[in-house]
């Protein structure tokens, strides 16, 4: 080799070196210059829709969709703003990761806001009168989050946050439906003749008969009384603890940190999930008969929450912890053939909801502090919380899918077919399923129950009087009939089977969790997750009780009482205190 | 080298210069490799600061809480931490023995591979085994879950209809033989791949060795022990050194996707288990002293490996 070539040679390593080193920054400078869009868009139009287009990013630890906003969405923020979203999807770990990027994108949704502000990553909405200027619909609906938000974070002057699913009124802030059921075959449990069930665990004799009833599914598969899943799991299981749920008791208490034990919604009651008389425990043993009876599905163990999706929708389980994992049976065709899930509550069901919060929950709103578009970002999210913003998100675009018929809101002809997703939108909206086109940042801004006022009637549309109204299917007619009620949440307001949890405020911002907790909590957690789903495929009674005192004994050993005291302490001073008052 | 074959033409002073010269364009040509080491292997090293600290994302540490050697006795505490922490490592010890042992496997099958006389048969194999290797875990689990699920599995299916079981097996949620069933997925995984290397290193044998040896009248499988197999043995201590180094860190993905509550307490390796306590708690303390703990072990296990190596083969690879 002459000495030139050399000197080519070391000149190429070198030159290759710095292409290796540049597309290293390179790609780190994307990153952090979150902005696609290419102006530096101060500018700020009187008509939000003349201003040039910009994109903005939107991290969501809550979105399901990973890119740009498609359908009627998009369509509706295109026309009205401008705007395109492309939407970052992520848990956890993604977050984390933005947030030691120090860079949140232009809006964030369910983060950790406390960490973000010591990190200086959130704009302060009272800068330069942002919020005076921009954001009249959010002061004027959302004023009691946003001020709570700024005693809570921003020492009274800044404003960092805003709240979710904001409203305010009595009784449980739900739909038509509530949040928890349970919901049972209401074909196959008329057939039965609608036994008497009287406590939670009345149920698996009637689902026992269900199952004899209806052996195979439509597609001739075995079919179940319960399918679960245990990817959703946190430090328990999801399923198990909705057994509480039913019973008015929830994980944590909705303001501090608190997920080993549940809490009572109504009442200053709260119960460690592993009390001998925890209704946890008592969910535990309820799948635990519920498999001895050959009712729960036997993958539940290892399959994931898709796979308990399909069977729902082929028909292969009875009951349903959840409404809404009964979308996907309840079609058009079903119903108007007389099969579809109905709400069969029990007698001593006190089913848990969260009540009308004007503070908002903790699934907050924030901006960027690196949005190089504070102006538009504020325009757009005014626009979400308005009842304009709040009703088209909800209903899909008015004169399309709904209008105003003699003074009242009332889905279109096209309009009932598309929220049924049983048609496409029109390609100018993107195409696609009604359901496929909607918000897909997935978080509420205003309750959709409350009153819409343009409209007088609630931004949900299942609520409205035409919805409920227009020939209903022989399922939703015979369960109106045996009930005695229109909705969900009107028989259980009727009959008191709900316990609401009032809102909570205070000044103070959640106490913080010490390291040594936090890493109890994940320990404990882990065996808890694990001795829950032994406990419920024990081959007898005698394994049962002895994986139970198992867990119990590890869980203990490994902190689970430090970690319930510093959760117990937290909740007797804070929404305890408030709920003995 | 250059200098030295000419040396009768250069002055000393020229030879000089020429090696001064030479040592700096070798060092230059070296040296964007070196950055990229200091960059990807070294400056990370920097990171261990965060087991120290009660790490949040977000918040400069000179804002965070300083934990000294919390996390690191944290793993200690109490009895019952211990018996976890044991369990961890019983399980990591296990797969890895287990994978050791099974690292002989593609050297066979490269060996017998190369035996194959027709190309296309030869092809055909080599490219179905390389193949779920390029396959993700997650949908090997996939595939998994439609072969052994209990409701409408393939093999449940299958033995109920020919009636050789009367209720569906669950393979997937239960605990026996966790160990080997991972290391087999493993192997089914990694045979063609890793066969490869062996491979090459089998074409790389000089064919006059082979002629030599059949004069001398070795049939098939004598060529086979005493031509090819030591001939790739140098390569096979060289992946099995650096595999014994890697012995600690088995993966995550793999175990990940496997475990359920039934066979947690067997298929829980360390890394899974640094997911489960640390990374998806946002614990990145806890993560980063346990990952300060298997660096130190990997290197201690490296240099024994390299020792033992030395003392039995009278050589080592570093």
């Amino acid at each position: 080799m002459t000495k030139r070539k050399k000197w080519t040679t070391a000149a190429f390593a070198i030159i290759a070196m710095f292409v290796f080193l540049s597309a290293c920054s390179g790609s780190a400078g994307s990153n952090s210059g979150s902005n696609k869009g290419n102006n530096a868009g101060t500018e700020v139009s009187t008509d939000p829709s003349q201003q040039s287009e910009i994109t903005l990013n939107v991290f969501s630890n809550l979105a399901n969709y990973a890119g740009e906003q498609p359908g009627w969405f998009a369509k509706l923020v295109k026309d009205k703003f401008n705007i395109k979203l492309n939407i970052i999807s992520g848990g956890q770990q993604k977050a984390s990761t933005m947030m030691a990027a120090g860079d949140l994108g232009d809006i964030a949704v369910a983060i950790d806001i406390k960490d973000a502000i010591k990190a200086g990553l959130l704009l302060d909405w009272n800068k330069d009168g942002l919020l005076d200027k921009y954001g009249p619909a959010l002061k004027e609906y959302a004023g009691e989050s946003l001020e709570a938000n700024s005693k809570q974070y921003g020492g009274g002057t800044a404003v960092y946050a805003v709240g979710n699913n904001i409203g305010s009124g009595d009784g449980p802030s739900e739909g038509a439906k509530m949040t928890y059921g349970p919901m049972l075959r209401w074909d196959l449990y008329q057939q039965l003749g609608s036994p008497e069930i009287k406590t939670l665990e009345d149920y698996l004799a009637v689902i026992k008969q269900m199952q004899e009833l209806s052996p195979k599914s439509d597609s001739g598969k075995p079919v179940y009384g319960f399918s679960l899943w245990s990817d959703w799991d946190g430090v328990m299981s999801v399923n198990v603890k909705a057994m509480g749920q039913f019973y008015g008791f929830n994980e944590g208490d909705g303001f501090n940190i608190a997920e080993l034990m549940m809490t009572k919604a109504d009442e200053a009651k709260w119960q460690g999930v592993l009390d001998e008389d925890s209704y946890y425990m008592r969910g535990l043993k309820f799948f635990f008969e519920a498999n001895k009876m050959g009712l729960l599905d036997p993958d539940s163990l290892t399959q994931k929450f898709p796979d308990v999706v399909n069977k729902y929708t082929d028909g292969q389980v009875l009951f349903a912890q959840f409404p809404w994992l009964t979308d996907g049976y309840n079609t058009e065709d079903r119903l108007s053939a007389g099969k579809g899930f109905a709400f069969v509550p029990f007698t001593e069901e006190k089913v848990f909801s969260s009540g009308y919060n004007p503070y908002g929950g903790t699934w907050h709103w924030v901006i960027g502090a690196k949005t190089k578009h504070p102006e538009r970002v504020m325009q757009f999210m005014n626009w979400l919380y308005s009842p304009e913003g709040v009703q088209e998100a909800t209903a899909g675009p008015k004169g399309l899918t709904w209008d105003i018929v003699d003074g009242k809101p009332t889905l279109t002809e096209f309009g009932y077919q598309a929220v049924s997703n049983s048609v496409d939108m029109p390609a100018e909206y993107g195409g696609g399923k009604f359901s496929d086109g909607g918000n897909k940042i997935n978080n509420s801004t205003l309750t959709t129950s409350m009153i819409n006022p343009e409209t007088g009637e609630p931004y949900d549309y299942t609520m409205w009087s035409s919805y409920l109204n227009n020939k209903p299917d022989p399922v939703t007619k015979s369960w109106r009939e045996a009930m005695g009620a229109v909705t969900m949440k009107d028989y259980v307001v009727k009959n008191n089977k709900v316990a609401v949890q009032p809102p909570y405020f205070s000044e103070q911002a959640k106490a913080e969790e010490p390291s040594d907790i936090k890493q109890k909590k994940a320990e404990v957690g882990k065996v808890i997750k694990e001795y829950s789903w032994k406990m419920m495929f024990a081959k007898d009674d005698n394994e049962f009780a002895s994986l139970k005192e198992a867990m119990v004994t590890k869980a203990k050993g490994l902190g689970y009482d430090d970690v319930i005291k510093f959760q117990v302490d937290n909740y007797e001073k804070t929404v305890g205190a408030a709920l003995k008052k | 080298m250059g200098a030295k074959l000419n040396g009768q033409a250069y002055t000393t002073a020229a030879v000089k210069q020429f090696r001064f010269k030479e040592k700096y364009t070798l060092f230059l040509m070296a040296l964007p490799f070196l950055v990229l080491v200091f960059l990807f292997a070294y400056l990370p090293l920097y990171g261990w600061i965060y087991a120290f600290y009660d790490y949040r994302p977000g918040i400069p540490l000179s804002q965070t809480e300083f934990v000294g050697l919390q996390w690191f006795t944290s793993l200690v505490s109490n009895p019952y931490q211990m018996e976890e922490v044991l369990r961890v490592l019983r399980n990591t010890f296990a797969i890895s023995t287990l994978g050791i042992l099974t690292s002989v496997l593609p050297v066979i099958f490269a060996i017998f591979l190369m035996e194959i006389k027709s190309p296309s048969f030869k092809k055909i194999v080599q490219t179905l085994t390389t193949l779920p290797n390029f396959i993700s875990w997650v949908l090997v689990y996939s595939f998994a879950f439609m072969l052994f699920s209990v409701d409408n599995g393939f093999l449940n299916n299958l033995l109920m209809n020919m009636g050789l079981i009367e209720r569906p097996l669950n393979i997937l949620a239960s605990d026996n033989h966790t160990w080997l069933s991972m290391t087999l997925w493993g192997v089914w995984k990694g045979l063609g791949w890793g066969a490869i290397l062996y491979i090459a290193a089998i074409t790389g044998i000089d064919p006059e060795l082979y002629e030599a040896a059949r004069v001398d009248g070795a049939g098939r499988f004598r060529l086979m022990w005493h031509v090819t197999v030591p001939g790739i043995m140098p390569t096979f201590f060289v992946l099995l050194i650096l595999g014994i180094a890697g012995f600690i860190n088995n993966g995550f993905e793999q175990y990940f996707v496997f475990s359920n509550a039934m066979n947690m307490s067997k298929i829980e390796v360390l890394d899974l288990y640094v997911y489960n306590v640390g990374v998806v708690n946002n614990n990145f303390g806890f993560a980063t002293a346990v990952s300060i703990l298997k660096s130190i072990v990997s290197l201690i296990l490296l240099f024994a490996a390299n020792s033992l190596s030395k003392l039995v083969r009278g050589e080592g690879v570093i």
